[in-house]
């Protein structure tokens, strides 16, 4: 009996028939994913592009018969899904990806000059989310689900980086265009496929409630701030459930709490400031936030970051 | 009904004082009731207590006690507390603009100064007798805060040099600890050496004296470690009071600008909370003369 699925069982000219046609399978996989590829690479449709990243990301090129010695890896996918929709919305030069040898990208960012090296790592969460790191420092910056349609931002990781190590490094205009880059990322994904996207302290919206890692605040950690703004001449005001500090250009920042947790908020007319800007305007405000850390940090998304 | 009058009884002599004391007591009311109504509050405060408003306002003396009736609203002080404090609270959010007042029961106010984190309990607001009953410990620290302003120095500065001295020496022996250690062992290995040494009787006093030196300094440098292992402890302890004093400190120089940007100097202040309800009851004449002026 001949099962033709068995190659030990066929004629010669069977086992050809069947050699060739794995190969032709194998290439046309190949074939698949050069489709593919062209799509990632040059489709201004961003649904396009998304199912096209979303398909490489977890596409196996490689069949028993035809193997492909150069290939990139999910991450790049990743990072070159990033730069393409940047460029979808007009953000053309922001960021530049590096081709290395090895068959691996990483990316830089025009603003912060020649520091940082940034990438993907798989989250290995069984949902297919990334998280997207600098490489040098370690510092996980936000995470990225496709299928789940999320992104979070990490605000220890922004406050590590941008607040502290870079701060000192690059210029603030540099810095605020280097973080408005991963804004535009996130409001992207937001506009084009309905994402949930949680900036964290980058957001800039009069409503944003930063909540801290202490929710039970204590008053020293506000008299700190009440001592070392009137050193400034700024005054820390009382408030019917909190405290409020006014800063120039109609700018307040409010200690306050909500359901019963405390945490800030950050009020303007033009809903252009975030917490994170605060930090670096204000030298006070930002050695305040540093040496209190431990009670002030602002939650991140515990279910991402552990 | 029409035959009421008829009805009423003369009364007898020794009933008229009666009735005048109840005519009185009705006319009291009504005046009270009227200047409610009229929303005049001279009028009300003269009728609360008619002595001091002869005194400080009409400036006469004579005044007898059967005119001073007040005592027949002694149960709705609370309500009347209410009630005038309104105007009097607009009064003063202009002639103390740094005041904030919590009613903390009906006719029940409290003061704050201020309106920055964690302002102070002040007092309270005397609205009745239009007075500020404040603190004595708080206005204590106030007026000690002013007099240290003239010496450029605020009411908690030396006590945090002094707290902030105490840290840094116990930041110093922190710091020893190493030299602590080898000036230990040092210590030891001499008084290894003195006790192998043999003792010639006359010498005996000299090592005694010389053991007894080793063993002093080795206390001296436990106790030393000691204090060294409780350092940051109380390093701590003490940044935590030397923020509650700085922020006492800025509350107070809060305060002091406050005042100062009003009424000057503390004197000036002084002399405003003294004459308080002389002004007031001034102001309330004078808004009653535009009113009936128009």
């Amino acid at each position: 009996m001949i099962n033709e699925n068995d190659p030990s069982t066929l004629s010669t000219s069977g086992r050809l028939l069947s050699y060739n046609s794995a190969v032709k399978e194998g290439l046309q996989t190949g074939l698949k994913f050069t489709e593919l590829m062209d799509k990632l690479i040059s489709t201004k449709d961003a649904d396009v592009l998304v199912s096209s990243a979303q398909e490489l990301s977890t596409f196996v090129l490689d069949t028993d018969y035809v193997t492909f010695p150069h290939q990139y890896n999910t991450p790049d996918y990743y990072l070159i899904f990033m730069s393409r929709l940047l460029e979808l919305h007009g953000k053309d030069n922001v960021i530049t990806l590096q081709s290395h040898e090895d068959q691996h990208l990483t990316q830089q960012i025009a603003s912060l000059e020649d520091k940082g090296v940034f990438s993907f790592t798989i989250a290995n969460d069984g949902t297919g989310g990334v998280y997207y790191q600098e490489q040098v420092t370690g510092e996980t910056i936000f995470y990225l689900n496709l299928q789940r349609k999320m992104l979070r931002i990490n605000s220890a990781a922004i406050t590590k980086l941008f607040v502290i190590t870079y701060h000192e490094q690059v210029a603030t205009d540099q810095i605020l265009e280097t973080t408005q880059l991963f804004m535009d990322f996130g409001s992207s994904l937001k506009e084009d496929y309905g994402f949930s996207v949680d900036f964290n302290i980058l957001d800039t919206s009069n409503n944003e409630f930063y909540a801290f890692t202490n929710s039970n605040l204590s008053d020293e950690v506000v008299d700190k701030l009440f001592v070392a703004a009137a050193k400034e001449d700024y005054m820390l005001m009382h408030s019917s459930d909190g405290a409020v500090l006014e800063l120039p250009n109609q700018v307040t920042l409010h200690i306050t709490s909500k359901n019963a947790k405390w945490g800030m908020t950050v009020h303007d007319d033009e809903e252009a400031t975030s917490w994170f800007k605060l930090l670096l305007d204000y030298p006070f405000v930002r050695e305040w936030y540093l040496e209190n850390l431990g009670d002030l940090e602002v939650k991140s998304d515990p279910l991402v970051f552990g | 009904m029409q035959n009421s009058e008829e009805n009423q009884q003369e009364l007898k002599p020794s009933e008229t004082q009666l009735d005048l004391s109840i005519t009185q007591k009705i006319t009291y009311l009504q005046t009270l009731q009227k200047a409610l109504h009229d929303g005049d509050d001279r009028q009300i405060y003269e009728l609360i207590d008619k002595v001091r408003y002869s005194r400080e306002i009409k400036k006469s003396r004579s005044i007898t006690k059967a005119e001073d009736l007040s005592n027949l609203v002694d149960d709705v002080h609370a309500q009347l507390s209410h009630y005038l404090s309104q105007n009097l609270i607009e009064y003063l959010g202009k002639t103390y603009p740094f005041f904030y007042y919590d009613e903390i029961a009906e006719g029940q106010f409290d003061i704050y100064f201020g309106n920055w984190w964690d302002r102070r309990l002040f007092g309270q607001l005397d609205v009745l007798n239009v007075a500020f009953k404040f603190d004595d410990d708080e206005y204590g620290k106030l007026k000690k805060a002013f007099e240290l302003d003239a010496m450029h120095q605020r009411y908690n500065t030396e006590n945090i040099a002094a707290i902030t001295a105490k840290s840094a020496e116990l930041q110093e022996l922190i710091n020893h600890q190493d030299e602590r250690d080898q000036e230990k062992e040092g210590l030891r290995a001499q008084q290894k050496e003195v006790s192998q040494k043999s003792t010639m009787p006359w010498d005996s006093g000299k090592v005694k004296e010389e053991r007894q030196g080793i063993i002093d300094k080795l206390t001296q440098l436990a106790d030393e470690d000691e204090s060294a292992m409780n350092a940051s402890k109380t390093i701590k302890e003490n940044d935590d009071r030397i923020l509650e004093l700085s922020k006492e400190d800025t509350i107070l120089n809060y305060e002091k600008q406050s005042i100062q940007k009003t009424f000057d100097d503390f004197t000036h202040f002084e002399s405003h909370n003294s004459s308080l309800y002389t002004d007031y009851l001034t102001n309330l004449i004078g808004k009653g003369q535009v009113i009936s002026d128009d």
